[in-house]
């Protein structure tokens, strides 16, 4: 109820419908011309039916209770029926009404447009056609109840049908128009309102005619009616039908139609009349519906193609179609706009060709192939697809695919072309990157120098990378598959040494079952049969679920490096070897001192492990130190290791270590240290050696050569050493003391040494000849000897004598001048006291002058009678004193004695000088008298730098000679000569030949002098060629040689110069 | 008899010499020592005695006269040369250089006795005076150094009052250093110490102003 309520309907519609449902009642009553006959055509039918259709079944009740109120309105207007007739005439009516909207509701849903033909004849059929077969057998049956208007139930059912159903096709059409274009605008253009005026005007006169009898045939009223149902469509033919009934109407009401007639015709008539309305409602309402539906279809079709266009232009690609030759190409506007980017003249192209454009836009490069397979389609009508690259708006090149199809007729003939280009130049380029990534990726995987492989969850190799491949020798990963056993057994038993086979059989087993990775080095055999050791490691790759798709596999060549580390094991245990056995103390601390290794042999020398060491409170620096070196050593020691370790230098040291029987011994210990690149000490490596025994000898050498030093440092006589080369380098102590300096002060001075020295020391008289000597002696390498004047500290001149002796290694080459050199002056001042008389006397007959000669003489004789007059003296005072002192004058007496004889004794000697006396002869060899002479005048030679050359044959008899006259006659003879070659500029060499003719000693001396003028008058006295000479030294020399027997003369000399010979007979004449 | 209070010193290289003229002295009841050569005399230890040396110019090592020019600076006894042939330059540079006399070989007795008693009585007298300038030096040593200063201005003739102003001390003071000095000086009077003061070379530094104020 309270649905029926809500569905209410506003009021004015039903006041609205109340209205036309009197009004069509009142049509009806009007048109009501049958007698006995209540109505012809009822409209209030169709105004029911389509109201509620229009409206819900809920507020059915609602117009059925507003119709029914009308319709007893109506009653009590026009009908006139008796109150049950009428409320069972309107039941029958609302009956027809709800039948037929719910029929055509359910049949065509809702809302009802009635524009299509199938929409149109359904609601005919059943709005028109059955419904009323419900209204007609209802009101039929009360017409006939009630006998209204004596109606019979069969005389009454057509013409309530047919009237109801003519209503309804009238009546409904025109409602459900009106009300679905009730919100639409009349969009009717004035043509069309031209149009439907005249048609108006045409229906009104066709029908006017028609009706009104002038026209032969009503129906000629249909060509408008259809005209108007065409254009207009249902509006146009529910308005016309309108307008017919009307004018029917007022036709049938004025009785000027030819549907009036008499009563007895009138009931043909009416029925006539019916039909009529109800044929021309329907043909127009059919006519309606297949225009609205063609109007529809149009409609559609043309929606759809504008539809399709937007697709086509929506669509992102370029499609184009062309004729089967390729002429007149439609373009979309994707591609229009592609070719108005890039061609300047698209629009003025007429009759643009696909080839053509395509060329313009195709990359030079494909260009020639676009063209041959676009030619190649429009010749054989054949699809086609290519790639190329076109020109894009900036100039740039994309890549686009092209694909032609062509759209063939039943025969086959091809009635045009279809294309679309698309650009996928991402997707080309994106091809290009992952095709080079792959390529990049096969090329890494078959270029790492890594073995790959690929194996199924079950260990199935699935592949192997080129290099593998190439290794095994294989030319794929199933090249050697065999039926009956496993890919892997086979490879693992043709390539894995069979030591390794088992055990790679049970890691791969293992790691298959657990799904672990794994690695093993095993040897594999390379394909030219070498085994190579590898190192192999898999991993599985788990998909989401965790389940193993595939193994990864990489084998690494690893024989260069486990043959290295082989061969480092070997060498390392070499060197283990090696330092184990090295026979030495090898040690190692690190950087603060710990010692972290010590080898086996100083394990054994202590008898201690490095662990032994660990002390509490100790390092086991300290705890060796404490343990195994002496005590006397300890604590310079380890001064010295704290010292290398602060300033990182070389630790060097000789300490004693206590060996394992506890007997100390002395090593010379040595480290050095280890330094990274950054000069960090990392290391110390230490040896300690033992040179006990070494040490000892080095002890007993050192001995012996301290003694052999204090020798030659006590010796009491100077020594010197000097290099090959006569540099002094070593003086003992008494040399030092000698000459007052050390040897190192002569250096710098801008002299040698040895020069220094001879300057210094050597007295100037003697220097050079020294000098000479030596430099000869440096030369040759033959032992020097020279007496000389040496200063001492003080100034004084003393005379040593040195020798010289060189030391040579064993194979000869000086290696060492060792000097010695003995201070003789005593002797030396002896000899030359000895001498000095002599001297004196041989130089006696030889003074330079008289007066020198007598002074001399004056000398030797006031002396011994200066003695003589004092001693005199003395005799006579003690003779004179008192008493006479007689035991003196005794003494002084004897001395008087002695001395006057001594002066006497010189006065005789003068005299046999000059009186040619003869002295005491003894036999004495000539050689040793000459070498003698030779001596006494070396220094005198070598001032006049003369050379004497001495010749003395062997076996000189001894002779009877006054030695010392003899002397003097050789040293007057050589002194001349020597004064002789004064002068001469070259060499200066004075001969001296001593031979044994006949029965005398012939000796001569010669010089380079400028020779004797008068050989004969020389010997006479007081002859002299010299300056100063008294010429008395020649006479005298032949005197004294006459006097022992001989004879002297001159020579000339050959080549230059004097030469003076004298004879001594062997067996001497005694004097007369 | 020998006398104690002499010494004659001989050096000669001949032994008969040395021998000789030994006895010669002994005979004279001198004492002698005799030396072979410079060298021994010059190291030997000698007797503090008025000495004379009896030199022989020809000596093994050093020429006498060298040998009188090398202790030429020091103390030593006036020399006698004797020599074998004597030349006069010899003779006059030996005697240039203070010796007493030059003796030619032979030479007689009473030359040489006459030579030796002048060496000697010459070398007395310079012992003595030596001797004297010693004792003074002695006192002059003991003196205070204020008594040394004013001995200058003392001998130098300023008055008390000049040589105390000099000084800048009181003229009593200085009267009492005054006394000091004559007496620690041993000098009889005024002139005395001046005679000391001029004997020590002591310089006189002032000069006593004539004419004064």
């Amino acid at each position: 109820m309270m649905s029926v309520w809500s569905h209410r309907p506003k009021f004015s519609h039903l006041g609205l419908f109340f209205a036309a449902y009197v009004l069509g009642c009142g049509f009806a009553q009007s048109l009501a011309i049958v007698p006995g006959t209540g109505v012809s055509i009822w409209p209030p039918g169709g105004l029911f039916m389509a109201t509620l259709v229009l409206t819900p079944p809920c507020s059915w009740p609602w117009w059925v209770l507003s119709g029914c109120l009308a319709e007893l309105f109506s009653n009590a207007l026009w009908f006139h029926s008796p109150l049950p007739a009428a409320v069972l005439i309107y039941i029958a009516n609302a009956l027809e009404a709800a039948t037929g909207a719910w029929l055509v509701n359910r049949v065509l849903g809702r809302p009802v447009r009635l524009e299509t033909l199938q929409e149109v004849l359904a609601f005919v059929v059943l709005g028109a056609g059955i419904a009323p077969v419900v209204g007609a057998t209802v009101g039929s049956a009360t017409l006939a109840w009630f006998a209204i208007q004596s109606q019979s139930f069969t005389s009454a059912w057509p013409l309530w049908w047919i009237g109801d159903a003519t209503g309804v096709l009238i009546v409904a059409p025109l409602v459900l128009v009106m009300f679905n274009s009730w919100h639409g605008k009349p969009r009717l253009s004035s043509s069309q309102w031209m149009e439907a005026c005249a048609l108006g005007l045409i229906l009104l006169c066709v029908a006017a005619l028609s009706l009104s009898g002038y026209l032969p045939f009503a129906y000629i009223v249909m060509p408008p009616l259809l005209w108007a149902a065409v254009r207009f469509e249902f509006k146009g033919a529910a308005v016309s039908l309108i307008l017919l009934a009307l004018i029917t109407l007022m036709f049938t009401i004025s009785g000027s139609s030819q549907f009036a007639g008499d009563p007895e015709a009138q009931r043909q008539k009416h029925i006539m009349l019916q039909l009529f309305l109800a044929i021309s409602a329907l043909s127009a309402l059919i006519v309606a519906a297949i225009s609205r539906q063609h109007q529809l279809a149009l409609l559609t079709v043309r929606q759809s193609e504008r539809q399709l266009q937007q697709l086509i232009d929506a669509v992102p690609a370029r499609i184009w179609s062309a004729t089967p030759t390729g002429g007149s190409a439609y373009f979309n506007k994707r591609y229009q706009d592609h070719f108005r980017s890039v061609i300047e003249d698209f629009d003025a192209v007429e009759e643009p060709r696909i080839e053509n454009l395509l060329q313009e836009l195709v990359h030079p490069e494909d260009a020639p192939a676009v063209q041959a397979t676009l030619g190649n389609c429009f010749d054989t009508g054949s699809g086609a697809a290519m790639r190329f690259r076109w020109r894009e708006r900036d100039g740039i090149y994309r890549w686009a695919e092209c694909r032609i199809e062509p759209r063939r007729d039943e025969d086959g003939t091809v009635l045009q072309w279809y294309g679309v280009s698309i650009d996928i130049d991402d997707e080309v380029r994106a091809q290009e990157a992952l095709r080079e990534r792959e390529r990049e990726l096969s090329l890494l995987v078959d270029m790492v120098p890594v073995h790959i492989a690929r194996m199924a969850p079950d260990g199935e190799p699935t592949f192997f990378s080129k290099r593998t491949l190439e290794s095994l020798g294989m030319e794929d990963v199933a090249s050697w598959d065999e039926l009956d056993r496993s890919r892997l057994a086979v490879l693992i038993g043709a390539t894995v040494h069979p030591e390794d086979g088992p055990r790679m059989k049970e890691v791969l087993g293992h790691a298959l079952l657990t799904g672990k990775p794994y690695t093993i080095r095993y040897r594999r055999r390379r394909a030219d049969g070498v085994y190579r050791w590898m190192e192999g490691r898999a991993e599985p790759l788990r998909n989401e679920r965790g389940e193993i798709v595939q193994w990864y596999a990489a084998a690494i060549d690893i024989d260069d490096e486990v043959r290295a580390q082989e061969a480092l094991r070997d060498r390392e245990r070499e060197l283990s070897q090696l330092v184990d056995m090295v026979p030495s103390l090898l040690w190692r601390l690190s950087p603060d001192g710990e010692p972290t290794f010590f080898n086996k042999r100083v394990i054994n020398f202590l008898g201690l492990e490095i662990a032994d060491l660990d002390k509490p409170g100790l390092s086991r620096l300290q705890a060796i130190i404490e343990t195994a070196v002496h005590p006397d050593d300890a604590i310079g020691l380890e001064e010295a290791l704290n010292r290398s370790f602060v300033t990182g230098e070389r630790f060097s040291k000789q300490y004693r270590l206590r060996r394992q029987d506890g007997v100390y011994r002395w090593v010379q210990g040595t480290a050095e240290p280890l330094r990274d690149e950054s000069g960090r000490i990392v290391q110390w490596y230490g040896l300690s050696h033992d040179i006990d025994d070494q040490l000892r000898v080095q002890e007993a050498l050192r001995e012996r050569e301290r003694s052999l030093w204090q020798i030659v440092e006590t010796l009491p006589a100077m020594i010197d050493c000097a290099a090959p080369d006569g540099e002094p380098v070593y003086r003992n102590p008494q040399l030092r003391d000698f000459l007052g300096y050390k040897l190192e002060e002569l250096d710098g001075t801008g002299k040698s040494r040895l020069e220094g020295t001879l300057d210094a020391g050597v007295h100037p008289d003697e220097v050079d000849g020294v000098k000479e000597n030596y430099a000869y002696s440096l030369a040759t390498g033959e032992p020097y000897a020279r007496r000389h004047r040496l200063r001492r500290f003080d100034g004084e001149y003393r005379w040593v004598e040195t020798r010289a002796a060189p030391m040579r290694n064993a194979e000869g080459t000086i290696v060492q001048w060792n000097v010695i050199c003995l201070d003789i002056d005593g002797e030396v001042r002896a000899e030359e006291q000895l001498r000095l008389a002599q001297e004196s006397l041989a130089r006696a007959n030889q003074a330079a002058s008289l007066s020198e000669l007598s002074a001399s003489i004056a000398h030797e004789v006031n002396q011994p009678l200066a003695a003589v007059v004092a001693n005199s003296h003395a005799c006579q005072r003690w003779l004179t004193a008192v008493p006479p002192n007689i035991e003196r004058a005794q003494r002084t007496v004897e001395r008087i004695v002695r001395d006057a004889n001594s002066a006497a004794d010189v006065v005789s000697r003068i005299r046999a000088l000059f009186k040619q006396s003869i002295g005491t002869r003894i036999n004495a060899a000539l050689t040793s008298v000459i070498s003698e002479v030779r001596n006494l005048l070396a220094d005198e030679a070598a001032r006049r730098r003369v050379r004497i050359d001495l010749q003395i044959d062997g076996g000189l008899p001894p002779i009877a000679i006054d030695h010392i006259q003899i002397q003097q006659v050789l040293i007057n003879l050589i002194r001349n000569g020597m004064e002789a070659m004064g002068s001469v500029a070259g060499d200066r060499v004075l001969g001296m030949r001593a031979s044994y003719i006949g029965d005398v000693i012939q000796t001569e001396i010669s010089d380079l002098g400028p020779g004797v003028e008068f050989p004969d008058r020389v010997f006479e006295p007081f002859f002299t060629t010299k300056k100063d000479g008294m010429g008395m030294g020649l006479a005298i020399c032949r005197s004294i040689v006459e006097l022992h027997g001989g004879r002297l003369w001159a020579e000339k000399n050959e080549p230059q110069g004097a030469k003076f010979i004298f004879t001594l007979p062997v067996e001497a004449k005694a004097a007369p | 008899m020998m006398s104690d209070d002499h010494v004659i010193f001989i050096v000669d290289d001949d032994e008969r010499i040395r021998e000789a003229l030994s006895d010669l002295l002994d005979s004279h009841g001198m004492r002698a020592v005799s030396f072979a050569s410079a060298g021994e005399y010059v190291s030997a230890d000698k007797p503090d005695l008025p000495a004379c040396l009896i030199l022989d110019v020809e000596l093994p090592d050093i020429n006498g006269l060298d040998l009188q020019r090398q202790i030429a600076d020091g103390d030593h006894p006036p020399i006698v040369f004797i020599t074998g042939h004597g030349d006069i330059p010899s003779s006059v540079r030996a005697i240039k250089h203070g010796a007493v006399d030059f003796l030619t070989k032979p030479f007689s007795d009473a030359d040489l006795m006459a030579a030796i008693g002048a060496a000697i009585a010459e070398d007395r007298d310079k012992r003595a005076e030596r001797a004297e300038l010693s004792v003074l030096g002695q006192r002059y040593r003991e003196l205070t150094p204020r008594e040394r200063e004013v001995l200058p201005l003392v001998v130098s003739g300023l008055l008390n009052k000049q040589a105390a102003a000099e000084l800048g001390i009181s003229e009593v003071t200085l009267q009492i250093h005054r006394r000091n000095v004559m007496h620690k000086m041993a000098a009889a009077s005024l002139a005395d110490l001046v005679r000391i003061a001029e004997r020590l070379e002591i310089p006189i530094t002032h000069s006593r102003r004539v004419g004064g104020n």
